[in-house]
C-alpha cells in the first residue's frame, strides 16, 4: 500500500504521522530550553558541515576546469591548423579555402560547447548558492524542520556511499532535496571503484589523468601504485617483454621520488608469479587491488574534502557514545532509549560509555529531569521520584503516595526533599 | 571594525557612531542580506560566506561566458576575414599572394593570442574562488572524522537501524527499497506493526475510527495495564461527530451502547459528553465547546501512535534521530576531545570511559546518573547514593571514608551536621 509519505514542512493535517511528530521534538533541543542556548547549539553543529559546503564547490571547480581544458585544446588545436596551412609550401587556393572554412565550423563547435559547458557550471554554481542559503536558513524557528532535512541528507550520504543509488535517489526526490546531497559525486566514484574490483585499472587512470594537477599537489602517489599493479599484472601473465617496455614508460618517471618501491616491484620480474618468497608473493595477492580501492576512496574524499566514512557513522557512534551509560544494558532499560534497542547495543559495545561529572536524574513516572525546578523527594523506603509526579499522584489520591516500584504507600508528608548538586 | 568600513564605503566620521552589530547588519544591509537576528550562523560568517556567494552568482558566470565566446569570436573573425581575402582572388593566384594573406593570420592570431586570452580568464575566475576554501576551513571544522573510532562498526546493523527508521517513518517503500539494494533479510516484524499502525492511521486522517478500534479492542487488557482511556477518547470523538452532524437519537443511542460502559470509572467525562445531546443542532451554546474541538483528534493521534509503540516495544521517537540526534549535540565536544588526544591514538581507540562529559539536552536524558560531590564517581549497584540525615547525598564509598569505616560520626561536607554511617539510607532513582 503506497503510503504518502512526508507531509509537508508546515504539517497541516490534524492527524500528524509520528514521522512529523518525530521531527517536532525528537532532534531538536527541548522546547523548554532557552533559546538563546538553542541557537548556539544549532550554530555549533553548523560548524560540522563542512563537507556540505566544499563538495560541491570542488565539483564547481572541477568542471570549470575540464570546460577550460577543452576550450583550451581544441583553440590551441585550430591555432596550429592555422600554423600548418600557412607555413605549407604547396598549398593550393582551394585547399586553403577548404581548410579555413572547417576551422570556422569547428570554431562554431567550440562556441556551442563552451555555451553546454557554461550551462553545466552554472548547475553547479547554483548549487553552491543553494546550499549556502540552506546553512542560512538555519534558525531558531525553523529548527526542528532543519534538523530533520539534515537527518535525510545523513542518510543520502550514508546510502551514496553504500552504493544504494535507487533508495538514495527516492529519499532526495521524495523530500526535494537533491540540491543538497552528492549522490553523482559517488556515483563518479563508483565507476572507478568497480574497474578495480574487475581487476581493471583503465577507468581508474582517467580519473587520475582528470585530476593531475590537484593530485600532483598533494605529492599523490595512487597513479604510480595504478601503474605498478598494471605492471604485476603483466609479469602475472608472463608478457615480461611487454612489461619491461611498460616499465620504461610509466614507471621510469617516478623512479626518482620512490625507488625503493619501483626497485621491489621490478624484482618480481626475476622472481615470477608463483614465487614462494613471502615479500614478494604478497605483491601478487588479489588482495592489492582491494588496497587499491582503499587508496582511491582515501584520494577522492581528500580530494573532495570528504570524510572517508559515511557521515551516519560519525553521528552515530558519537551519539551512541554518548548515550551509553551501564543501565542502558539492563532490561528494564526504558524503550525510549535507543540503546534498548539490540541493534544499537550490538553497536555501541565496543564504544566507551559517557561521563558526568554531575548528577542527572530522572523521574521514574514523568521521564522529567529533576532539578531545582522539580527537585527529587524521598520514600520511606528510599525511592526516589519528582516533586512534580508525587504531587500530583497525592492531589488524585487523598495526599496518598503509592510506589510504583514497591507498591510501598505513604502520604505526602512523610516525604523528604533530598539536596543533589 | 575598520576593513568592514572601507569595504562598504561608510562615511569615516560615522565610524564612532555605529555599533559593531548595527555596522554590521548596515554591512549585510548593503550586501542585500537581511539582518536576521534568529539565525545561526555568526553574522561575521554570513556576511563572508555571502561575499563568496557574489563571486559565484549567475552574472558574473554570464559574464565569464560571454568573455570566453568573444575570444573565440576575435579567433573565427579573423579566419574568415582571411577566407573572404583569398575568395576574392580573381586571377590565378600566385602562391606568394596566397601565403602573405596566411602569414597574415597567423600573425594576427599570434597578436590576438586567444590562449593566452583563456588562461586569463581562467586565472581570474581562480582567484576570486581560491579565499573560499580556506574561509571553509578556517569557518568550519574540516574534518569531523577526527572522533571516529575504528572499531567493528557492522554495516549489516546499521542497513537494519535504517530501514526500521524508514519503517517507522511510513516510508515503506523506501525501505523495502533499501533492503532489496542492500541484500539484507528482511526485517519482518518490525515492519507490519508500523504497516498497521500506518493504516490506522491512515483510516484516521479521513477519521474513519473503524481499524482503530478494531486495534483497541484486540489490546484492550494491555492498554487498561499501561492506565490508557484510548478506548474512551475514540469512543468520545465519535460521539462528538455524531453530535455534531447527526440526530439526538443517534447520539442518545451511541451514547447508551458505548459510552455507558465507562460512566463508572470516568463519572465526570461522561456526564459532560451525555449533556451534550440537549444541544444537538445549536452546538455554539454548548457549555462544553472545547470537546468539540478538531485537536482532539491530533491528541487521540499522537496517543494511538505513542500507545503503538509502547505495546510492540519501540520508541515513540525514531531510535535512529534520537541517537543522530544525540551525535549533532555530542559531536564538537569530542572531536575537540579527539584534538587534545592527537598523539594518544592508542588510548583514544581503547578507552572505556569518556574523559569528559558530553552535554546533552534534556529530552536525551534516559537515566538517572548519581556523581557523588565528594569523589566524582558514578553510583552503582556496588557504590550506591546513601541519603544523610541531614538530606545531602554521597555514595557508600565516600561515606565509608569520611567515617573511617567506624560507627564514629562524621561532618557533612556540605553542612556542619554530624551523622554516622548508619543513619544514612539507601537512595533508588
Amino acid at each position: 500500500m503506497e503510503i504518502d509519505p512526508l507531509p509537508n514542512g508546515s504539517g497541516s493535517n490534524a492527524a500528524t504521522s509520528p514521522e512529523t511528530a518525530a521531527t517536532t521534538t525528537a532532534i531538536t533541543v527541548a522546547s523548554n530550553t532557552a533559546p538563546s542556548s538553542k541557537l548556539s547549539h544549532l550554530t555549533e553543529s553548523l560548524k560540522l558541515e563542512h563537507q556540505f559546503l566544499r563538495v560541491p564547490f570542488e565539483h564547481f571547480k572541477k568542471t570549470i576546469r575540464t570546460n577550460h581544458r577543452t576550450v583550451e585544446k581544441e583553440v590551441s588545436a585550430v591555432i596550429s591548423s592555422v600554423t600548418d596551412v600557412a607555413d605549407s609550401d604547396e598549398i593550393s587556393k582551394d585547399d586553403a579555402i577548404l581548410s579555413l572554412t572547417s576551422l570556422v565550423s569547428r570554431l562554431q563547435g567550440i562556441k556551442r560547447k563552451l555555451e553546454e559547458g557554461s550551462h553545466a557550471e552554472n548547475l553547479q554554481a547554483h548549487r553552491c548558492r543553494a546550499r549556502l542559503d540552506h546553512l542560512d536558513s538555519a534558525d531558531a524557528e525553523n529548527l526542528s524542520e532543519w534538523n530533520n532535512v539534515r537527518l535525510k541528507r545523513i542518510l543520502v550520504d550514508y546510502m551514496s556511499r553504500m552504493s544504494y543509488y535507487d533508495s538514495a535517489m527516492k529519499l532526495a526526490e521524495s523530500s526535494n532535496i537533491q540540491e543538497l546531497v552528492d549522490i553523482d559525486v559517488f556515483q563518479e566514484a563508483k565507476k572507478v571503484i568497480d574497474g578495480l574490483r574487475n581487476q581493471e585499472v583503465g577507468p581508474a587512470l582517467a580519473w587520475c589523468a582528470d585530476n593531475k594537477s590537484r593530485l600532483k599537489k598533494s605529492k599523490s602517489k595512487f597513479e604510480f601504485q595504478l601503474r605498478l599493479q598494471e605492471f604485476i599484472e603483466l609479469v602475472r601473465a608472463e608478457n615480461y617483454m611487454r612489461a619491461i617496455s611498460y616499465a620504461r614508460r610509466y614507471l621510469s618517471p617516478w623512479g626518482a621520488t620512490h625507488l625503493k618501491e619501483l626497485q621491489r616491484v621490478m624484482a618480481t620480474l626475476a622472481v615470477r608469479s608463483h614465487t614462494e618468497c613471502a615479500k614478494y608473493q604478497v605483491l601478487f595477492e588479489p588482495k592489492q587491488w582491494d588496497f587499491l580501492v582503499d587508496q582511491f576512496k582515501q584520494e577522492f574524499c581528500r580530494l573532495y574534502g570528504m570524510t572517508l566514512e559515511p557521515l551516519l557513522n560519525i553521528y552515530l557512534q558519537a551519539g551512541l557514545s554518548a548515550l551509553k551509560t551501564p543501565y542502558c544494558y539492563e532490561d528494564d532499560c526504558t524503550k525510549e532509549d535507543p540503546l534498548s534497542q539490540d541493534s544499537f547495543r550490538k553497536l555501541a559495545m565496543p564504544l566507551p560509555y559517557s561521563k558526568q561529572h554531575h548528577s542527572k536524574l530522572v523521574c521514574y513516572i514523568t521521564k522529567e529531569l529533576m532539578d531545582t525546578e522539580n527537585p527529587p523527594q524521598v520514600l520511606p523506603n528510599g525511592y526516589v521520584y519528582s516533586t512534580k509526579a508525587l504531587k500530583e499522584m497525592a492531589e488524585k489520591n487523598n495526599g496518598k503516595i503509592t510506589c510504583p516500584r514497591t507498591g510501598l504507600v505513604c502520604s505526602y508528608s512523610d516525604l523528604v526533599k533530598a539536596y543533589i548538586s | 571594525m575598520k576593513k568592514f568600513h572601507t569595504s562598504v564605503g561608510l562615511l569615516p566620521n560615522c565610524s564612532h557612531v555605529y555599533a559593531f552589530r548595527d555596522s554590521l547588519s548596515l554591512s549585510l544591509s548593503l550586501a542585500s542580506l537581511p539582518f536576521r537576528d534568529s539565525c545561526a550562523l555568526t553574522s561575521l560568517l554570513r556576511f563572508s560566506l555571502f561575499q563568496f556567494r557574489s563571486q559565484i552568482c549567475k552574472r558574473l558566470a554570464e559574464t565569464a561566458n560571454q568573455r570566453s565566446q568573444e575570444i573565440v569570436d576575435q579567433v573565427g573573425h579573423e579566419i574568415e576575414q582571411a577566407l573572404a581575402k583569398i575568395k576574392a582572388i580573381n586571377d590565378p593566384l600566385s602562391p606568394v599572394h596566397l601565403k602573405s594573406i596566411l602569414s597574415e593570420l597567423k600573425l594576427k592570431l599570434n597578436t590576438v593570442g586567444p590562449l593566452n586570452l583563456l588562461e586569463g580568464l581562467q586565472k581570474e575566475r581562480n582567484i576570486n574562488f581560491s579565499k573560499y576554501p580556506k574561509l571553509l576551513e578556517k569557518s568550519f571544522n574540516p574534518d569531523i572524522s577526527k572522533a571516529y573510532r575504528n572499531v567493528d562498526f557492522d554495516f549489516h546493523l546499521v542497513n537494519q537501524i535504517v530501514a526500521n527508521h524508514f519503517y517507522q517513518q511510513g516510508l515503506f517503500d523506501l525501505g523495502d527499497c533499501l533492503i532489496d539494494e542492500a541484500g539484507e533479510p528482511e526485517a519482518i516484524a518490525i515492519r507490519s506493526h508500523f504497516l498497521e499502525m500506518y493504516q490506522v492511521l491512515e483510516a484516521l486522517k479521513v477519521k474513519n475510527l473503524g481499524p482503530a478500534l478494531n486495534w483497541i479492542t484486540l489490546n484492550r487488557e494491555k492498554l487498561n495495564q499501561n492506565g490508557s482511556m484510548l478506548e474512551l477518547k475514540l469512543h468520545r470523538l465519535q460521539f462528538v461527530e455524531i453530535v455534531k452532524k447527526g440526530t439526538k437519537a443517534d447520539a442518545l443511542s451511541y451514547a447508551r451502547t458505548h459510552l455507558a460502559p465507562f460512566a463508572s470509572l470516568h463519572m465526570n467525562e461522561f456526564q459532560k459528553l451525555v449533556v451534550c445531546i440537549i444541544w444537538v443542532g445549536k452546538l455554539d451554546s454548548c457549555p462544553h465547546a472545547e470537546l468539540m474541538a478538531p485537536t482532539h483528534w491530533e491528541e487521540f493521534t499522537q496517543e494511538i501512535i505513542k500507545q503503538f509503540c509502547s505495546l510492540v516495544g519501540q520508541s515513540y521517537w525514531s531510535p535512529l534521530s534520537v541517537a543522530v540526534a544525540a551525535g549533532i549535540e555530542g559531536l564538537p565536544t569530542l572531536l575537540k576531545l579527539a584534538n587534545v588526544m592527537a598523539a594518544k591514538r592508542q588510548e583514544w581507540q581503547e578507552m572505556k570511559q569518556l574523559p569528559v562529559p558530553v552535554e546533552l539536552g534534556k529530552e536525551l536524558q534516559f537515566h538517572s546518573i548519581f556523581v557523588c560531590p565528594v569523589s566524582r564517581d558514578q553510583g552503582s549497584e556496588e557504590n550506591p547514593p546513601m541519603l544523610m540525615p541531614c538530606l545531602h547525598v554521597l555514595c557508600n564509598q565516600s561515606i565509608m571514608k569520611l567515617s573511617k569505616n567506624t560507627s564514629r560520626t562524621f561532618k557533612c561536607p556540605y553542612c556542619p551536621t554530624e551523622a554516622s554511617a548508619a543513619q544514612c539510607r539507601q537512595l533508588h532513582f
